[in-house]
């Protein structure tokens, strides 16, 4: 069996085509470093804004932690590793833009692989935000109490995160082929990441936002992730994540699939 | 100086405010078209502010909040700020676009003064970010916060924005000019958004005491009014003083 066979799945899915997008995603970023600011360099800004901010939260009893960069770093990387996926998609935006993406469709195999290595474009991109935006918060004096597992939690965390709006967005990208109709899931995102237990604990909020925050998904997403930084890791904080990120990549495959495979037809 | 210097003068006077009028008139109506770049910067502030209520309500039982009757009252001006930092930096965009597609070489081949072009763009997004700051105020007293200063307070609050605009708008037209492109100017949002929260805009600090937050919180004041208005004005003029000789420099003296 000669190894393209080998990396052909049943399905047609071929894993050499999703390993040569993936990697003309990170030579991409690579050669142009300047794409990289607005995923490192906003969360690391919202980071400082939000611990300098709000660093008096802490004072009041029943705040999730005594440190705030513990309770806000995980948050901040999570929102850096969501616009990765969010910019992953851009880069497919661009290619309709200057025509690479019809190239990419004569690709032989099934149009899965093109998705598959958009995605784990975006998981890997997902890294610069969480890397950034931890070693500073470990310079303004994060605990880390929860060691190389939460870090690893939140390293987890973020490439999931990255893979479900990656695929959100595709689904709108491969509709639209514009860059512009990115802004759509941008506000989407950045919305229900503020309708959240991000900045205080759900004890805190009142009225029509703890109801929302609590049925948020997204409020799981970042259970799930911060739990290594506040308690330590448990099993009762860590099964709602995982069936949040199951079912949302679940949902943004099957969508982004559908979107691809109407293109041309 | 004789009559006819007199009468030049004058002309020269009547012919820069009309262009300053047309150009400004040019830069409202694009702004006002392209209504989906416009909303987001009205809505999302409107929608962190709700938010922001809801979640920070235990704050004023912190010793130091000022006393307010909800999170609400006080995050009236930081929203106004918020909504300026959205807009203010579309008239430096609008600038780049007009050199990118080469529309700004043909306003200069006309016989627009230089400076109308510049405080024209400006003025446009000043009188927008009026308007929009009049709309979050009537949203923000629908939803029951209260504004100690009145009517007087809410005057200089409207006008403070539009001067923020001439100031942050400035500063993005001169990054316009000497970059040329709307990828640059636009990358200098974080850091607006950034000094934003390094202010005293949405949480009170041990060093409250802010002209901006005085003027809503605790009543009118002379002295708070004239000192807010008079260092934007300074702002302003500084500002559109220097984008003015940026563009002088990169074109060349007239």
């Amino acid at each position: 069996m000669t190894t393209q066979t080998f990396s052909k799945m049943g399905s047609g899915i071929s894993f050499s085509i999703a390993m040569a997008i993936c990697r003309r995603g990170v030579l991409r970023v690579i050669s142009r470093p300047t794409l990289l600011l607005p995923i490192v360099f906003m969360p690391v800004i919202m980071l400082i804004s939000f611990t300098g901010a709000f660093g008096s939260l802490t004072r009041i009893d029943g705040y999730g932690s005594e440190n705030i960069y513990d309770w806000m770093a995980p948050y901040v990387a999570l929102q850096g590793s969501l616009f990765a996926g969010v910019f992953g998609a851009a880069a497919t935006a661009e290619d309709f833009e200057t025509g690479f993406f019809d190239r990419l469709l004569l690709t032989p195999g099934s149009r899965s692989s093109i998705l598959l290595g958009t995605v784990w474009v975006s998981a890997i991109r997902s890294l610069f935000p969480t890397v950034g935006v931890l070693t500073v918060a470990l310079l303004g004096g994060l605990n880390l109490s929860g060691g190389v597992s939460a870090v690893l939690l939140l390293v987890v965390a973020s490439a999931l995160l990255a893979s479900v709006f990656c695929l959100f967005s595709l689904a709108i990208v491969y509709r639209f082929k514009t860059m512009r109709s990115l802004m759509i899931v941008q506000l989407l995102a950045f919305t229900s990441f503020f309708m959240t237990i991000g900045q205080v604990p759900l004890e805190f909020m009142t009225g029509w936002l703890h109801e929302v925050a609590r049925f948020n998904p997204t409020t799981n997403v970042l259970r799930f992730a911060r739990q290594g930084f506040l308690d330590g890791i448990t099993w009762d904080l860590t099964w709602p994540g995982i069936v949040v990120f199951a079912a949302a990549n679940t949902i943004g495959f099957v969508l982004a699939f559908r979107s691809l495979r109407l293109i041309g037809s | 100086m004789n009559k006819v210097g007199m009468t030049v003068s004058s002309k020269v006077i009547k012919n820069f405010f009309s262009q300053t009028t047309v150009l400004a008139q040019r830069s409202l109506v694009s702004e006002l078209r392209q209504i989906a770049t416009v909303l987001p910067g009205l809505l999302f502030p409107l929608l962190l502010a709700f938010t922001y209520t809801e979640q920070f309500n235990r704050v004023l039982t912190l010793p130091g909040f000022p006393e307010v009757e909800s999170f609400l009252d006080f995050l009236l001006p930081a929203t106004v700020l918020q909504m300026v930092s959205f807009g203010a930096s579309n008239s430096g965009t609008e600038l780049a676009l007009d050199i990118e597609n080469g529309f700004m070489d043909r306003l200069l081949a006309s016989p627009v003064a230089r400076v109308p072009i510049l405080i024209g763009r400006v003025a446009g997004s000043a009188l927008l970010a009026g308007l929009k700051t009049v709309i979050i105020v009537l949203v923000f007293l629908i939803a029951g916060a209260q504004v100690s200063s009145g009517l007087a307070g809410l005057l200089v609050l409207v006008v403070s924005a539009c001067l923020l605009v001439v100031v942050i708008g400035g500063l993005s037209q001169i990054l316009a000019i000497r970059s040329g492109s709307q990828e640059v100017v636009g990358a200098t949002f974080p850091l607006i958004f950034v000094m934003i929260f390094m202010s005293s805009a949405f949480f009170p600090t041990e060093l409250m005491s802010g002209w901006f937050k005085r003027l809503m919180i605790v009543g009118w004041s002379w002295s708070d009014a004239a000192t807010s208005l008079g260092i934007l004005v300074l702002g302003a003029v500084l500002i559109t003083s220097a984008s003015v000789h940026a563009l002088h420099k990169k074109l060349g003296r007239p």
